[in-house]
């Protein structure tokens, strides 16, 4: 299996369901499981795709500052 | 004597200011209109005639007694039925809130009254704010002023339409994936969503804690600015809201765009843009460099995976906000925001950790590389026409996903990074329905996208021109 094929079936149907239910989500449905597997690949390869280095030192909370440091002197 | 329902916010506020007529003068006009066109657009959930002329009493014997309120007194607006209110009913466009009631009052909501403004009632949305269309399966679409087959766009679907039909002054919406700049750009009016904590968030209906963003949506440059300097500031009641200091928002008006910058990206926003609304982005653009403004060329680092970073974030929240009834309850939503919001249950939390710890990367990235070049990015705020509802409902036509990332395509990457964006409305699409621009700024750089949209807006005429609804 090639590594493209692989990643495209990380998530199934099944897999979703099984993650509901550890949840404690009542069934979601065959239709419903395979959309939110296909969406959540979607976002989870683009976080893969972005994440090409070593987070170790980022911290989520540096962002609200960051806008600040960002914009320009106020008036 | 202005024409109430030819007059901007702050033309009606000026008459008010004036004594040309009374809040309840203006407010009774309004609520007529609310009256006549609701049965034909749906956008307001709840027309709230008694408590609106009450509030229109209280604003002209205030100023009767020489108290004036504020810069929106007497003012009739409305709100998108997501902020949550003491006094009345808030039901988030879905089954599972109807009828119910906040403890306290959204910090937007009580400024805004507190500025003088008269709220006319309740506007439609999508369940739960997750939706580009303004479909909504218990309420009731939205349907566009200037076609009412066409979508008014989502999820602030009421706000669009209710302005752009000359009901209300203005409308308060949100933005987590473009919600305020959607229906701004479906119905030819302008939308706002602000800096990422510029406007505060508490009582507002949460679906994203950090991406949701809260904004005006008016006809006017000067109509937002004024909007925007009442909204904007700090708030106890919300953690990520900046203490960093309101402009004048309305003194930057006048600015103009000599020797301003306007970046057009390279690379994602121009892709697979419908050539008459190309035709329409060039129009606009050519528009802003008779009045001084250059392009030059720019390339949006990460364009193509903003989106689904933010989705990463927004489906892994959404999730644990909606987790309760998910578990209790899932037979009330509809079958479209049910898989939305339970979408988080298939991200890996570390995804959504790193997306999080990239936040300030790649808004890093984003800032030095686009505004090293321009001063303003632009992009269209809709690649393609207005589609109809039909086109975009669900079992509609095959091609309906499709088009639903499209209307998406330009709005949602800046709700992750959090810088403001603007919607300005720029012409009409062979088929009628409006078209727009985006302009893009820096973070905290609101006041720059009003002046070039002012400056745009004084060189022509679409804001003035009236839907067949309205």
């Amino acid at each position: 299996m090639t590594r493209a094929r692989h990643e495209a079936q990380a998530l199934d149907a099944a897999m979703v369901e099984a993650l509901a239910r550890l949840v404690g989500y009542p069934p979601l449905g065959a239709e419903t499981a395979a959309r939110i597997a296909a969406g959540a690949s979607h976002a989870v390869a683009a976080v893969r795709a972005m994440a090409t280095h070593s987070l170790f030192d980022a911290e989520p909370g540096q962002y609200l500052t960051e806008l600040e440091r960002l914009a320009d002197p106020p008036p | 004597m202005i024409d109430p329902a030819g007059a901007t916010l702050v033309e009606a506020a000026g008459a008010l200011v004036r004594g040309e007529l009374s809040s309840e003068e203006l407010t009774r006009d309004c609520l007529a209109r609310a009256h006549r066109l609701n049965p034909a657009l749906n956008c307001f959930l709840r027309i709230e005639d008694e408590a609106a002329l009450a509030a229109a009493r209280r604003a002209d014997a205030a100023r009767a007694a020489g108290r004036p309120l504020g810069v929106l007194h007497g003012v009739p607006l409305a709100v998108k039925d997501m902020f949550y209110d003491a006094a009345r009913e808030t039901s988030s466009g879905s089954a599972i809130r109807r009828g119910f009631v906040g403890t306290t009052t959204a910090a937007t909501l009580e400024r805004l009254k507190l500025a003088g403004a008269v709220v006319l009632g309740a506007l439609n949305m999508t369940e739960f704010a997750l939706g580009p269309t303004g479909h909504n399966p218990f309420y009731g679409a939205c349907h566009n002023p200037w076609n009412p087959a066409h979508i008014a766009g989502g999820s602030s679907s009421g706000s669009g339409a209710a302005v752009a039909a000359r009901i209300v002054y203005g409308a308060l919406g949100s933005d987590t994936g473009g919600s305020i700049r959607l229906p701004a750009a479906a119905n030819g009016i302008l939308g706002l969503k602000p800096t990422y904590g510029r406007v505060p968030r508490s009582g507002a209906m949460p679906l994203s804690w950090s991406i949701d963003h809260v904004g005006p949506l008016a006809r006017t440059a000067p109509d937002l600015a004024r909007l925007l300097g009442v909204l904007a500031g700090h708030d106890p009641g919300d953690p990520t809201a900046s203490r960093r200091p309101v402009p004048d928002y309305e003194a930057a008006l006048g600015a103009g765009v000599a020797g301003l910058r306007l970046g057009i990206p390279g690379n994602f926003f121009l892709d697979d843009v419908e050539p008459a609304i190309a035709a329409l982005v060039e129009d606009a653009l050519a528009v802003l460099e008779r009045a001084g403004a250059r392009r030059v060329a720019v390339t949006v680092p990460a364009a193509e995976h903003l989106t689904e970073l933010g989705r990463t974030v927004v489906y892994t929240e959404a999730a644990a906000l909606h987790g309760h009834w998910l578990r209790t309850r899932p037979e009330d939503y509809s079958p479209q925001v049910r898989a939305r919001v339970a979408t988080g249950v298939a991200i890996p939390a570390a995804a959504y950790a790193e997306a999080l710890q990239l936040r300030a990367l790649l808004l890093r990235e984003f800032c030095t590389e686009v505004f090293s070049a321009c001063d303003v990015l632009v992009t269209p705020a809709l690649a393609i026409e207005v589609p109809t509802l039909a086109a975009t409902d669900v079992g509609g036509s095959a091609s309906m996903w499709t088009t639903i990332a499209r209307l998406l395509k330009c709005v949602a990457p800046f709700n992750y990074l959090g810088v403001p964006a603007l919607s300005v409305p720029v012409g009409f699409a062979p088929g009628g329905l409006p078209a727009a621009l985006q302009l893009i700024g820096r973070p905290f750089a609101e006041g720059r996208l009003l002046g070039v949209a002012a400056a745009y807006q004084r060189a022509t005429d679409w804001h003035e021109r009236r839907p067949p609804l309205g």
